[in-house]
């Protein structure tokens, strides 16, 4: 009885869809698709990831570096309570343009700020303050790791580049001891962070995705992303009215952009 | 006197301020810890004002000496703010963030002024001085009228109402007297203007109104002789009882209805019109005024402007304005959402003071911004909420233990970790979850019986050693027994004991040492004095408060309390306070997560671990973002 009831209709679907009314429902309908489809691939172009983003810890120099970068002159600063972003010009090509974006170091608030802007970090720029360095490596460690196994970063794996910064003061450690007591300290971390007690009910993933490779020690050649070290000093060595030095940031930069 | 300003973006550009110390500890305290619902700051020896202007995103900041009580502050803030956001205004507008980079604020001259201005203004209010008696109006009586007498009186009185023009009840007359030759002076000025025909109606009215009424209030009054009352007992008159309909009417007949029977006043239709020159029936709109009142106004009327003028359909198109366009979030936009928000956060067991001031500070960070396009003021608000509750469950730096007892393991010393809070909180259950989560990451533990006092307080932990070392026998960790009890019964000092377990510990080479300690009202001073004791002589690496998930207004007291106790029986500079919260009976609440929020607000440390069960393996850590999400589900 079902079937019956149903041909009569199908025979009636059959004969409409042969009329032209329906034909043009049907072509505007598909213009509509295609449109949004197109739409939503200009869309993804357009929001592709074009911010460099600016982090480390407090005082690491990130308002200044991001200062110089934009005017090269030198400015006072003070602990950002919010982001800041600017588009930055290239010197060399004058086409890409990046957007610089410095967000702060404040511990209540970095994870936030990270959290807003990390879909769109094409590159990252993680500023470690040289001379503090030996006090604060495990602070340092911390934030990096919280960054580097963000489920995001480990999916869009931006370039890094670890920026040592305040080198123009002597007591600033080298980019090599740097590079080693972090990989130091981040090895021993992701065995004590996988070792906490999981979180509540949000441990769907099975805990903190693991960094490098099992089994070896943690290098940063292990990682998703290209590492550099690189030194550089945002206030300069000739003090506040001289230039910075800062050849290294942007030459990353530019290979980066 | 010197104050002293530094006018900074928000993202932390700075240009030449006198004292960039000042920023500092607001940036880094108040600020982002979300207190900021009272605008003023004690840092060391200064006070510290500030003011937010979030539609550019700028701060504001005053110091000055906290011994000094300066008044005009306040709108000294006021005054460079609004002045430097007009100045700069374009800056901000267009360029944004380079704006403030290249832009050169050349402020000094500006701000000198302004303080200049502000301290002359403070000064220029002469105290009241106190008038001679010379001057005041009682020496220019007589003495005639002063003496009252029963049969004038009502009428000085009478012609004081009817100056006044309104009628009060018994008592009000009653105080005339003492104005009687004030009201005198008045009336013979604006006597000669008066119609009498009609008053002196009105006056016999009055007068056998008061007189009835002189009766029951003249006991009240002193200066009268009191001989002169007492003619045998009166009944006692009530003002309004008893009484027929025509003494309770105070609608005089005459008057209801009839044009004039009212005193003419003096009218003056100019005065009262304004302006000559208005066109009758035209509604004007409001006037730019240029100065600094009307300034602050003129920001958040402008995009209103237009829905005061359309009268009726004004409600629709404030509405339409504030879903598409920039609309700027005043006071009273924000304050019904955020009243329901306060409600909701009480009804999930925050604590009513934090949530009153998580809301102000919230209103503070909003005030003056402005909208983005679709977005309501309910979404703002709850979206800043939100921000700031993450804010708060993330303070400071995140407590690793682990991290910690293997840099103690390196230094050949065993990690202390002490465990304190009020009764019946879950500190021993805890404790042991504890040491069976140490005992996994291969620690071995050893648990010191401070609690000497509660019955059973040993056996309990006695058991958990048994049971856990069964768990992890010894001959799984290379022969070494993993956990072990160190008690030395009931009854002696908490502190001696503490001490004694952590030596041995240091001997026998144990990684972690945990100390129990008996659980104490925070209104208990020789406990707390106890307690405070034990932390101080022992110095532990971690002292972790113990708070249940159930607690409502209750954790706030609890833990001030506590600290307050730390702070003050210890001998060293920098006391040890608390360093960590183990919330404890999160199975119990389902999404009443309050007291997470209030325990970590008041004390900024995180939270270390969360207890959601009684077996071993019922140990969390915290997810700021699902509790938070808790917290603002409807």
């Amino acid at each position: 009885a079902m079937a019956g009831g149903l041909e009569p209709h199908l025979e009636a679907l059959r004969r409409e869809l042969r009329g032209p009314a329906v034909l043009s429902v049907l072509v505007a309908l598909i213009a509509v698709a295609i449109t949004f489809l197109i739409w939503r691939f200009v869309q993804g172009r357009r929001s592709s990831r074009k911010a460099v983003l600016l982090l480390g810890l407090c005082d690491a120099g990130k308002t200044l570096l991001f200062a110089r970068l934009l005017s090269g002159r030198y400015r006072d600063t003070q602990t950002s309570i919010t982001d800041s972003s600017a588009a930055y010009r290239l010197s060399r090509d004058k086409s890409t343009n990046v957007t610089l974006i410095d967000l702060p170091g404040h511990e209540s608030l970095r994870l936030q700020f990270l959290e807003r802007f990390k879909a769109a970090a094409r590159a990252i720029v993680f500023v470690v303050d040289s001379v503090a360095f030996q006090r604060e490596v495990k602070d340092v460690a911390e934030f990096l790791y919280q960054v580097l196994v963000d489920s995001t970063v480990l999916r869009n794996a931006p370039a890094l580049l670890i920026a040592c910064n305040k080198q123009d003061v002597t007591m600033a450690k080298s980019a090599k001891l740097i590079q080693q007591q972090l990989e130091k300290e981040l090895n021993t971390l992701r065995v004590t962070r996988s070792a906490a007690p999981t979180s509540l009910e949000g441990s769907g993933t099975g805990g903190p995705a693991q960094l490098g490779k099992k089994g070896k020690d943690f290098d940063f050649s292990q990682l998703p992303m290209k590492v550099e070290f690189v030194e550089c000093s945002a206030r300069g060595s000739k003090g506040e009215e001289g230039e910075a030095d800062l050849e290294g940031v942007e030459k990353w930069l530019v290979k980066v952009a | 006197c010197k104050g002293c300003w530094t006018a900074l973006g928000k993202g932390g550009d700075g240009d030449e301020g006198m004292m960039g110390v000042a920023g500092t500890p607001i940036l880094t305290g108040p600020l982002p810890q979300e207190r900021g619902g009272n605008n003023s700051f004690t840092h060391e020896a200064l006070t510290l004002k500030y003011k937010l202007d979030n539609q550019f995103e700028l701060v504001f900041v005053v110091g000055f000496q906290k011994i000094l009580t300066l008044t005009y502050v306040d709108k000294l803030i006021d005054d460079v703010h609004k002045e430097f956001r007009d100045k700069y205004r374009n800056e901000f507008q267009q360029k944004g963030a380079l704006g403030l980079l290249n832009g050169t604020f050349d402020f000094k001259d500006d701000f000198m002024r302004l303080l200049r201005d502000a301290e002359e203004s403070s000064k220029v209010r002469a105290p009241t001085v106190m008038k001679t008696f010379q001057q005041s109006v009682k020496s220019q009586k007589t003495v005639k009228c002063m003496i009252e007498t029963r049969g004038e009186k009502p009428k000085e009185k009478v012609k004081n109402k009817k100056n006044k023009g309104s009628k009060k009840d018994g008592t009000e007359a009653v105080a005339a007297p003492s104005k009687a030759s004030a009201g005198d002076k008045q009336l013979s000025a604006a006597g000669d203007k008066e119609e009498l025909t009609k008053d002196e109606i009105l006056q016999k009215k009055r007068e056998e109104f008061f007189r009835r009424h002189m009766k029951a209030g003249e006991k009240s009054r002193s200066p009268k002789p009191d001989a002169q009352k007492e003619k045998g007992k009166k009944p006692r008159v009530w003002d309004l009882g008893n009484s027929n309909a025509k003494v309770l009417d105070y609608s005089n007949s005459a008057t209801n209805g009839s044009a004039e029977a009212c005193p003419v006043e003096e009218f003056d239709p100019d005065m009262a019109l304004g302006d000559k020159n208005r066109e009758p029936g035209r509604l004007y709109d409001l006037e730019y005024e240029s100065d600094d009142e009307a300034e602050e106004e003129k920001v958040v009327q402008n995009p209103s402007k237009p829905s005061v003028k359309k009268g009726g359909l004004g409600g629709m198109f404030g509405m339409l304005k504030g879903l598409v366009g920039s609309k700027s979030l005043t006071r009273e936009d924000m304050d019904p959402v955020l009243e329901k928000m306060k409600d909701h956060l009480i009804a999930k067991n925050v604590a009513a003071e934090i949530a009153v001031q998580l809301c102000e500070s919230v209103a503070k960070k909003l005030e003056g911004k402005v909208m983005g396009t679709f977005t309501t003021v309910t979404s703002t608000v709850k979206q800043a909420l939100q921000e700031a509750l993450v804010q708060i469950l993330q303070p400071q730096r995140r407590v690793d233990v682990l991290r910690d007892v293997m840099d103690a393991q390196r230094h050949r010393r065993p990690y202390v970790v002490t465990f304190c809070g009020v009764n019946g909180v879950g500190k021993s259950t805890n404790l042991a979850k504890i040491s069976f989560w140490l005992i996994e990451n291969g620690f071995s533990v050893l648990i010191a019986a401070c609690d000497t006092f509660r019955a059973g307080a040993v056996e309990q932990l006695r058991t958990h050693t048994r049971r856990l070392n069964a768990l992890h026998p010894p001959e799984s960790h290379g022969g070494r027994t993993m956990v072990q009890l160190y008690e030395k019964g009931y009854g002696k000092d908490a502190a001696g004991i503490a001490m004694e377990a952590i030596s041995y510990a240091r001997n026998q080479g144990f990684d972690v040492v945990l100390v129990d300690t008996a659980g104490r009202m925070q209104d208990n001073a020789p406990l707390m004095t106890a307690l405070a004791k034990l932390i101080a002589v022992n110095a532990p690496d971690l002292v972790l408060f113990v708070g249940e998930a159930l607690v409502g207004n209750e954790a706030v007291d609890q833990l001030v309390k506590f600290n307050k106790a730390l702070a003050d029986h210890s001998m060293a500079q920098t006391p040890r306070l608390i360093d960590g919260i183990v919330l404890t009976k999160f199975d119990t609440i389902d999404d009443k997560v309050g007291a997470a929020i209030s325990m970590t607000y008041i004390t900024s440390k995180p939270i270390v671990f969360v207890g959601t069960g009684q077996t071993y393996c019922d140990l969390r850590s915290l997810n700021a973002k699902a509790v938070v999400a808790a917290l603002m589900k409807a």
